[in-house]
């Protein structure tokens, strides 16, 4: 059994309402009660592009759920689309748990992300929005201006997340620090200066977003 | 690098494995101070929280690929701080963060998971 499913089967057993069963390969079988059973792949891989998420669809009729079992998987906006395309919920551990209680695994994304990615597509002066990935949206206003946001989930943002976000998906306009209650440290509003954006909290975006 | 066996209740390596392991194959742990907290120091956890405090610069880009390469079965979540930032936020005293190096020691002798 792959290191990741043990985890997986461990810590869904914890809880009192859930037992999960290994299937084979990268995929469990979790049963609650009053809750449809879910058939969930948990993947190792530290990026699920489209190939990724089609393989496990092919290879698992059925597939209710992909999990990224790693804290730093990222998804690519074509995988993204991929899955929700296939009714098939996607996101991180704490997000399968959610789905499994609420019945909804064939629809649930990531919770880390999904209010955040939803204020911007709800937001009036947005009208276009491209998801490069889970955590990176670019997004047009209808002044036609443009920005490249990069999310960050942390409480208290540090320099290293800062370049860290930087150098895996590349230069962004804004590091917006998604944590509702996040303090970004200094070092973290130094680090993004230096390298040419800046980490704002929702109330800052919004002002740039109106004044853009 | 070999594998966790065993079952899912049974194969799940502990707190102090963790840190034999990774003060064992990240020879760069020695630049910086690095801590474990949350859960897996109580039990099983959904992870396992890994804080290293200490400079940025090649040193830690270092320490990165051999943390990576470390971590290839296990689910990591590492956290990296500046000394300042550490010292700002008391994180070691807040979430209560022990050393990997004490709870390296507190290890069974031969009970290494690799």
């Amino acid at each position: 059994m792959n290191w990741q499913v043990k985890y997986a089967i461990a810590n869904l057993s914890k809880g009192m309402r859930s037992t999960a069963e290994h299937v084979g390969d990268d995929i469990i079988r979790i049963m609650t009660h009053d809750r449809p059973n879910v058939l969930a792949a948990i993947t190792a891989v530290e990026t699920v592009n489209r190939e990724t998420a089609a393989q496990y669809r092919e290879q698992t009729e059925g597939l209710d759920f992909l999990c990224g079992y790693r804290k730093e998987c990222v998804w690519e906006g074509e995988a993204i689309r991929y899955l929700e395309d296939n009714r098939i919920g996607w996101g991180n551990f704490g997000t399968l748990c959610s789905a499994v209680l609420d019945g909804n695994a064939n629809t649930a994304t990531h919770k880390i992300y999904k209010f955040s990615d939803r204020l911007l597509r709800q937001y009036g002066r947005i009208v276009r929005v491209d998801r490069e990935f889970d955590r990176v949206h670019r997004v047009a206003l209808r002044s036609g201006t443009e920005f490249r946001i990069g999310m960050i989930a942390a409480y208290e943002p540090t320099a290293d997340e800062i370049r860290s976000l930087w150098d895996r998906f590349g230069a962004v306009d804004i590091a917006w620090n998604i944590n509702p209650n996040g303090t970004p440290q200094p070092e973290a509003r130094a680090a993004a200066r230096e390298l040419g954006c800046e980490v704002m909290k929702w109330g800052e975006l919004k002002a740039r977003l109106n004044k853009a | 690098m070999g594998r966790i066996e065993g079952s899912p209740e049974q194969g799940l390596i502990s707190a102090s494995e963790v840190a034999v392991h990774l003060l064992e194959r990240c020879i760069s742990l020695e630049h910086f101070n690095a801590y474990m907290f949350g859960s897996t120091l109580h039990g099983v956890g959904e992870d396992i929280d890994i804080l290293i405090v200490g400079p940025a610069g090649d040193l830690l880009a270092q320490l990165k690929k051999e943390l990576h390469s470390a971590g290839e079965s296990l689910p990591l979540h590492i956290l990296y701080m500046q000394p300042s930032e550490e010292r700002r936020t008391q994180f070691v005293a807040r979430e209560k963060c022990v050393s990997l190096t004490k709870l390296a020691v507190v290890a069974p002798q031969g009970c290494s998971a690799y």
